[in-house]
């Protein structure tokens, strides 16, 4: 899908799915609403089983693009397995690709099961040294340690090799329950990023009933998380 | 950031499927069982609910819990608005446990419930 969308600053793809805490889904789907901005596309990934969302009597596909000024989104309602996981992250990259992206980020949820009682923190990871500034100027510690699976994996893969630099933002969130709480912490994180105001009163005002709204989706990406990580296990034959 | 921050399971966690009783106006909250080493520790997500309201039920392995919302919460399914006032899980736990020593606490709308295993093994003896 081409956009025409030519823009005198750097155009910055923001990024967000079904994962940890849904917390790319909240921080996302805030600032679309935030921002006001418009759909402006849908993205397809080969082999998807049709799924369509009715809203106020329109059809929406699960991967929709929104843009305002020389800001993109692209906003998955569905979670991925691993096989489409693939499928997504090339499509991000070909969008990226052909509508001049300079640059992506990508919301998701690290799974913390001691949570502290302050506020949760929020690391970032770079596929290229280019981005090491934004975390540095924007006061976010790096992610040093751990194993990244599923779609955040399979974008990160695709991006490394790829010009387009791809900055991952992990909110310390709950691993099984959603967590809109750390998503005010990647909206934040964002808003510094991308030098806007954003106010997260009303997320803040909304959060017990987001939490139970979002406990099928919540359930569903769990089921889909876990199926990634039982895959991705690579026990050697002789432990077998 | 610790390593310890992190989990370190033995398992993957038993996610519950939800179920939803409309007649009774009844929500099946989230939960998720995982097992340690020496416990099991079963967490119910529990928003727009004070603890006073909580009520918890042990009947040999089975763990219930019930509570009212702080208000009803609406909710449109197929063109019907159904407003909840209560959520009620029960989770059936793999194992033997040691129900005397069960405990628990309620942060940020989370019921955290701690139950030991029992231990009634014999030892082998190494020759």
């Amino acid at each position: 899908m081409k956009i025409s969308k030519p823009d005198t600053q750097e155009n910055t793809l923001l990024v967000g799915f079904p994962s940890n805490g849904l917390v790319g889904t909240f921080s996302i789907s805030y600032l679309i609403h935030h921002l006001k901005m418009k759909q402006v596309g849908e993205i397809e990934v080969a082999d998807l089983p049709a799924t369509l969302f009715v809203e106020r009597g329109e059809i929406l596909g699960p991967i929709r693009v929104y843009s305002k000024k020389n800001i993109f989104i692209v906003i998955s309602e569905v979670p991925f397995n691993q096989y489409f996981a693939e499928g997504f992250a090339y499509a991000v990259h070909e969008f990226c690709q052909k509508n001049g992206i300079k640059k992506i980020v990508i919301v998701s949820g690290m799974g913390a099961v001691n949570q502290s009682k302050e506020a949760p923190k929020i690391y970032g990871l770079v596929t290229d040294q280019i981005l090491e500034s934004v975390l540095y100027n924007n006061g976010i510690p790096k992610f040093l340690e751990g194993s990244i699976f599923g779609v955040d994996a399979a974008i990160i893969s695709v991006f490394r090799k790829s010009k387009i630099p791809a900055l991952v933002l992990y909110a310390e969130c709950h691993p099984f329950f959603p967590d809109p709480e750390a998503s005010i912490i990647a909206i934040e994180t964002l808003a510094k990023i991308l030098d806007i105001q954003i106010e997260t009163q009303d997320i803040q005002n909304r959060m017990e009933k987001l939490r139970i709204q979002y406990r099928n989706l919540m359930e569903e990406t769990i089921r889909t998380l876990q199926h990634n990580q039982e895959q991705g296990k690579r026990t050697p034959q002789i432990y077998r | 950031m610790k390593n310890n921050d992190f989990e370190f399971k033995i398992t993957l966690p038993i996610i519950t499927p939800l179920l939803d009783d409309i007649e009774q106006r009844i929500l099946s909250p989230l939960s998720c069982l995982r097992e340690y080493d020496n416990y099991w520790m079963v967490e119910f997500d529990l928003p727009m609910v004070g603890k006073k309201n909580i009520r918890v039920t042990f009947n040999q392995n089975t763990i219930t819990v019930e509570a009212k919302l702080r208000e009803k919460y609406s909710e449109e399914r197929l063109g019907k608005i159904t407003k909840f006032e209560y959520f009620k899980k029960s989770v059936l736990l793999p194992g033997k446990i040691d129900s005397k020593k069960i405990t628990s606490k309620f942060e940020k709308g989370r019921l955290e419930i701690k139950i030991p295993k029992k231990t009634d093994g014999t030892s082998i003896k190494i020759n």
